[in-house]
């Protein structure tokens, strides 16, 4: 017995290792932490259970039968987040750099599986070279087994991703299908064919870093939803965005003591809309003072900046903020801020977060680009998700509400739960200069007449009234009691109940 | 008593004269421009009337509109505040006329006085000590060389109708004098239409004190003692505090005296400042000009003599005597001002626009803490106005309680959305210089001499700033630890260790709870913390070791921004863990942003000044910022070839922007 505790510990302290202290201290020269230490910081202290610390791979080709080091390159198990049950993966670079066998992905899923069956988050910390090539298609197969479940916990558990190293080929659809993804600057990347692919086929010459490092993928491409300066600050906000979201879906999100008054007023706001509608302004102080604390968890700051995307607290309880953002191209709707927020809508949606939408749209983006692109499929994904989407919606048009991108933000007729509006609200098919153009097209030429067009249409139109007059608006509000209207109808909204008929899943238009 | 007065002005000073004008029972009505139909002294007065677009010059400056605005209402008499139609000769003129009254000296006394040239022979012939120099006005830049040289170097060119600093030139030779002379001119003739210019000696160690007056029409006068406004940046004062830390009673009432005969030589009637230049070395004192009309400085005078100078002012102008002779004017205390500026200093005191998101300015404490401004929280800071948005006065029994209640004053004013000159007011406060009251009008050019940055503002007790943050990262953990759905029984145990981290310094703390708050140790200190703040507020509010403390917090992911006496710092509180592994992480260098030039200030892109591929050398003008009516010309800190101009000219620009990329 006592050899068998001896053999134990020596096991144990083998497999803490990794790939040895000289990777180790590799690991740490290139601005990283190894798979365990990342573990240790966004767990709460001691709380780790590890599974599977003496799994080995079973491969024999390419001597790698001599080859064997505990774990395989993943340390996977369980712990808490403030209390709370969270199931890890975190890939350790130190051994065969991390890359994925056939057992290392059976570590992965069965971490999934068991997040499945009692309903918790999944957090993978990503760090592999990618497949072990050794293994050939055991290896891909190992993949295929993770994606899969990435695909059955879709919607399930909370999945999130933090790219803390290299990241390429095959193995990014793992994380590109989980909820978020977090990356490191200037450590990790993420592309499906590296730079020497790219050089050869195409002939670009690009960086690893530029072509999938964590700026690129947080300003261009918008795979990822936030980057950080260090996998230290990675992990410790990964920790924050947990406290916003449910452990399952069965579950509603997790509340917290609320200290900041439901009732206070910000008088402030209502001076927050410029009087002349061409002025932008900053939507995002207005989501700061309305919701708990000041305290907003942004998503995607820099990708797609004419929408903002986001969580906060309203009572306590996590809401999922959308609004567009008139400082950014006027706040208008285009390809990427659709689905950035239509993604984020039926996430929410999933989670049974509540949405708040606040409302500054001025149409959806015009040009080609926008037209060959596909913005008709495109903008359809945010309009497909605010409809299905059964979660408490309150939507308040601070603004300009146009055309069909007023049906969009969470409208009255997508089943919006409440709907308001600023006195500044103007609700129209389009703005005053647009529509006169159109229905006084025989006076085009004549400006005096044109003008008194305008003011005629914008007496009619610019105004929240026509909409309250059918029932569109629920009520006009006035800036300053924003938090106190918005929460309260949060509380009224707080065991709604609807359900969408059964079907084996609708076809968004993706 | 009047029924019914008009403010001919804007912003904080017009809110003040309304402020008193209610006291005194007196209706107000203000008049505005359209770029202030939503400011403060709009709203505060009982009537308002709209007097054309924002440009002074067809709003502010429109007699026209101003005295046809007192027609409609019915106002009886004019304030006219400081700057715009305060010292205009013929507005005043006008007004009599009209049988309005002017709230200030009569029109012959602002003429007199109006005129550089004029004031300097009248003061000579009341008695009043005046600075060598030539009074008549000069033909051209030889003739200005040749006076130059008579009077000896340094010499100040200066222009007759000129204040505020503009029109203003100092030279140490033949070449700077023939220069200054020109632009001098040209100044003037832009700035006032009227380019006379005059050549004076230059003080050295020169400090600038001036003394209140106050007459009336029935002969009487009193000086209120001394203001001394010696802290200037750019000739444009920044702190001002009455009594002068300068100035002894037989000083004081050398230059009273000759304030006063002066005022008597021009039949003086209302408050006036006679302004003088006082040697650091000699104690000598020289007239330099009279400002016939309230200073923006004059609440540090009211805070020592307990008298509202706007009251009196009203009071005379409504024919009444002064309610006091010489011997009533006691010194009560200490008192000082600070203007606070829409501004940034660390980036060269550029102005900044804006909306002020926050704005919570300390509570006001009556013979403590006042607090004279014209915007609110929620407001616009317009490009077409001054800069200044508040002064914050304070009175204390003493300089040295004047200045620790300045310090906790601007500790607790909140402004966000805009940058202010605050962290520069509070690092002036913490200097020793400062403290000492030995300087003169050179202090801020001689100790902040590249300008001010961060660096330049110094704390005691980092530690403290450190310890705070502790304390708000705990009671974070401590309701996160309050997260519903926790495994039962194996919820998070929190350390009682902690590793701050803040300007690459590592910070460890113990921490224990005590009553209402948190025991910090650090090291052999232990600061005991009470403090009722809570998640979201900037003012963090409480005691440390007994003492009272107020700073400004504000969590911004896992760093806490604080402020405080000027000092801004941003510590991540973590376990010791977590601090360890931290300092395995690399430090990254920031940006090379040498390769750009950014734009230092929200403003328009006037002008572009180069092409693309053209070698620039280093001082070579690269583009013109437009803003708060200022021009701003960007030029080369080094030798660079433009690359690429990113934006055209026309452009609206916000800070950082990238405007030229150099090879």
């Amino acid at each position: 017995m006592q050899e068998i505790i001896r053999q134990l510990d020596e096991k144990r302290a083998k497999a803490r290792l990794g790939g040895g202290q000289k990777r180790i201290d590799a690991q740490h020269a290139k601005g990283k932490l190894t798979a365990r230490e990342r573990i240790e910081l966004f767990l709460d202290d001691g709380s780790f259970e590890e599974w599977d610390m003496f799994k080995e791979h079973r491969c024999n080709d390419f001597g790698m039968n001599a080859d064997h080091v505990p774990g395989d390159g993943v340390v996977t198990g369980y712990g808490t987040v403030n209390g709370r049950l969270v199931f890890v993966f975190s890939q350790d670079f130190t051994v065969f750099g991390g890359s994925l066998s056939e057992t290392h992905a059976e570590k992965i899923c069965k971490v999934m599986d068991h997040a499945m069956k009692v309903g918790a988050p999944v957090i993978g910390l990503n760090d592999s070279g990618g497949a072990r090539i050794q293994e050939g298609v055991d290896s891909l197969g190992g993949y295929a087994d993770v994606f899969q479940r990435n695909v059955m916990a879709s919607g399930v558990v909370p999945q999130i991703s933090l790219i803390m190293g290299p990241c390429a080929g095959g193995a990014v659809y793992s994380p590109a299908m989980t909820d978020f993804i977090f990356m490191v600057k200037d450590s990790s990347y993420m592309f499906v064919t590296g730079p020497e692919v790219v050089k050869t086929v195409t002939h670009e010459e690009v960086t690893a870093e530029e072509l999938g490092g964590a700026i690129t993928h947080n300003t261009k491409s918008g795979v990822a939803d936030l980057a950080f300066e260090n996998d230290v600050e990675a992990l410790m906000m990964t920790r924050r965005l947990v406290g916003f979201l449910p452990s399952s879906n069965r579950e509603k999100p997790p509340t917290i003591p609320m200290v900041d008054p439901a009732d206070r007023l910000d008088f402030s706001l209502d001076t927050l809309v410029p009087a002349n509608p061409n002025q932008p302004y900053d939507m995002k102080e207005l989501i700061v003072k309305m919701v708990d604390d000041g305290d907003f968890f942004e998503l995607q700051p820099d990708y797609a900046k004419n929408i903002i995307i986001g969580f906060a607290r309203m009572e306590g309880s996590p809401v999922g903020i959308v609004a567009n953002q008139p400082l950014v191209l006027a706040g208008c709707l285009d390809i990427k801020s659709s689905i950035k927020a239509a993604r984020f809508v039926r996430f929410c949606d999933a989670f049974n977060i509540p949405v708040v939408t606040l409302v500054d749209v001025p149409g959806f983006m015009p040009g080609t680009s926008q037209e060959y692109g596909g913005i008709i499929k495109h903008g359809a994904k945010l309009l497909y998700a605010y409809a299905e989407c059964t979660v408490p919606k309150v939507t308040l048009i601070t603004r300009k509400a146009y055309g069909g991108a007023y049906d969009v933000m969470s409208s009255k007729h997508l089943r919006g739960d409440v709907n308001f509006a600023w006195p500044s609200a103007e609700i129209a098919v389009m703005g005053p200069k647009g529509a006169v153009e159109i229905i006084f097209r025989e006076e085009k030429n004549d400006p005096a007449k044109i003008a008194e067009r305008e003011a005629e249409y914008k007496a009619r139109f610019a105004n929240p009234f026509v909409a309250g007059a059918r029932g569109f608006i629920d009520d006009v509000i006035m800036p300053h009691e924003t938090r106190k209207r918005v929460c309260r109808s949060l509380a009224m909204l707080k065991d709604k109940e609807l359900e969408n008929p059964w079907r084996k899943h609708g076809n968004i238009p993706l | 008593m009047f029924k019914k007065i008009l403010i001919a002005n804007r912003g904080e000073i017009a809110c003040r004269v309304i402020k008193t004008a209610r006291k005194m029972g007196i209706a107000t009505v203000a008049v505005y421009s359209e770029a202030d139909k939503d400011a403060l002294f709009v709203e505060l007065a009982d009537e308002g009337v709209c007097i054309g677009p924002a440009a002074s010059k067809e709003s502010y400056l429109a007699m026209d509109k101003i005295i046809a605005a007192c027609k409609q209402t019915g106002a009886e008499a004019v304030h006219p505040g400081y700057g715009f139609l305060s010292e205009n000769a013929e507005f005043s003129r006008r007004l009599e006329e009209e049988g309005i009254k002017f709230i200030g000296p009569k029109h012959y006394s602002v003429a007199k006085m109006g005129d550089k040239i004029e004031s300097k022979k009248l003061a000579i012939e009341a008695g009043v000590n005046t600075i060598p120099g030539y009074n008549d006005a000069i033909a051209g830049p030889d003739e200005a060389v040749e006076i130059a040289k008579k009077i000896g170097y340094p010499v100040m060119i200066k222009a007759s109708a000129g204040g505020g600093g503009k029109g203003l030139r100092v030279a140490f030779n033949d070449k700077e004098a023939h220069e200054g002379f020109a632009s001098c001119v040209n100044e003037a003739r832009n700035a006032f239409g009227d380019d006379r210019v005059f050549i004076e000696k230059y003080v050295l160690e020169p400090r600038h004190i001036e003394i209140q007056v106050l007459g009336d029409a029935h002969g009487n006068y009193v000086y209120l003692n001394e203001r001394d406004c010696s802290i200037q940046r750019r000739h444009q004062k920044v702190i001002e505090e009455a009594p002068s830390p300068f100035v002894d009673p037989e000083m004081r009432r050398a230059m009273g005296e000759q304030a006063v005969a002066l005022a008597r030589a021009v039949n003086y009637e209302s408050a006036g400042t006679v302004e003088f230049v006082v040697s650091g070395a000699t104690k000598e004192f020289y007239f330099l000009e009279m400002n016939t009309r309230l200073q923006v400085e004059h609440p540090v005078t009211e805070l020592i003599t307990g008298l509202d100078l706007v009251e009196q002012m009203i009071r005379v102008a409504y024919g009444e005597k002064l309610p006091l002779s010489q011997t009533d004017v006691g010194i009560n205390g200490w008192s000082m001002e600070c203007r606070i500026n829409a501004e940034d200093p660390f980036r060269g005191f550029l102005p900044s626009t804006g909306r002020l998101v926050k704005f919570q300015p300390p509570a006001e404490v009556d013979g403590q803490v006042r607090v004279d401004t014209g915007v609110y929280e929620g407001g616009e800071i317009s490009m077409f106005y001054d800069s200044m948005i508040a002064k914050l006065i304070v009175h204390g029994k003493d300089r040295n309680e004047a200045i620790e209640r300045m310090r906790d004053a601007l500790n607790a004013f909140v402004i966000r959305g805009i940058s202010s000159n605050i962290p520069f007011q509070a690092a002036l406060l913490q200097h020793p210089r400062f403290c000492s009251g030995n300087f003169n009008t050179g202090f801020i050019a001689e100790e902040y001499p590249q300008g001010f940055d961060a660096s330049m503002v110094p704390h005691d007790d980092p530690a403290l700033l450190a310890a705070v943050a502790t304390f708000a990262r705990k009671r974070y953990i401590d309701r996160a630890v309050q997260i519903d759905g926790q495994l039962a029984g194996h919820g998070r145990k929190v350390a009682t260790n902690w590793v701050v981290v803040m300007a690459g310094t590592q910070y460890p703390f113990s921490i224990r709870p005590i009553e209402g708050g948190l025991s910090l140790t650090h090291g052999d200190t232990t600061y005991d913390i009470v403090s009722d703040w809570t998640f979201g507020d900037l003012l963090f509010k409480g005691t440390v070791n007994g003492q009272p403390i107020c700073l400004q917090i504000e969590r911004r992911g896992l760093r806490y921004c604080i402020s405080h006496f000027g000092l801004q710092v941003e510590p991540m509180v973590m376990t010791v863990h977590a601090a360890h592994l931290l300092s395995l992480m690399p430090e990254k260098l920031p940006p090379d942003l040498s390769k750009f030039l950014l734009s230092p200030m929200p403003g328009l892109l006037r002008e572009v000044s180069v092409v693309e591929g053209q070698e620039v050398k280093a001082g070579e003008k690269l583009a013109v910022i437009e803003a708060m009516k200022m021009e701003n010309v960007l030029k080369a800190d080094c030798d660079v070839t433009v690359k690429k101009i990113v934006v055209a000219p026309g452009a609206s620009l916000s800070v950082d922007e990238v405007i030229i990329e150099f090879v």
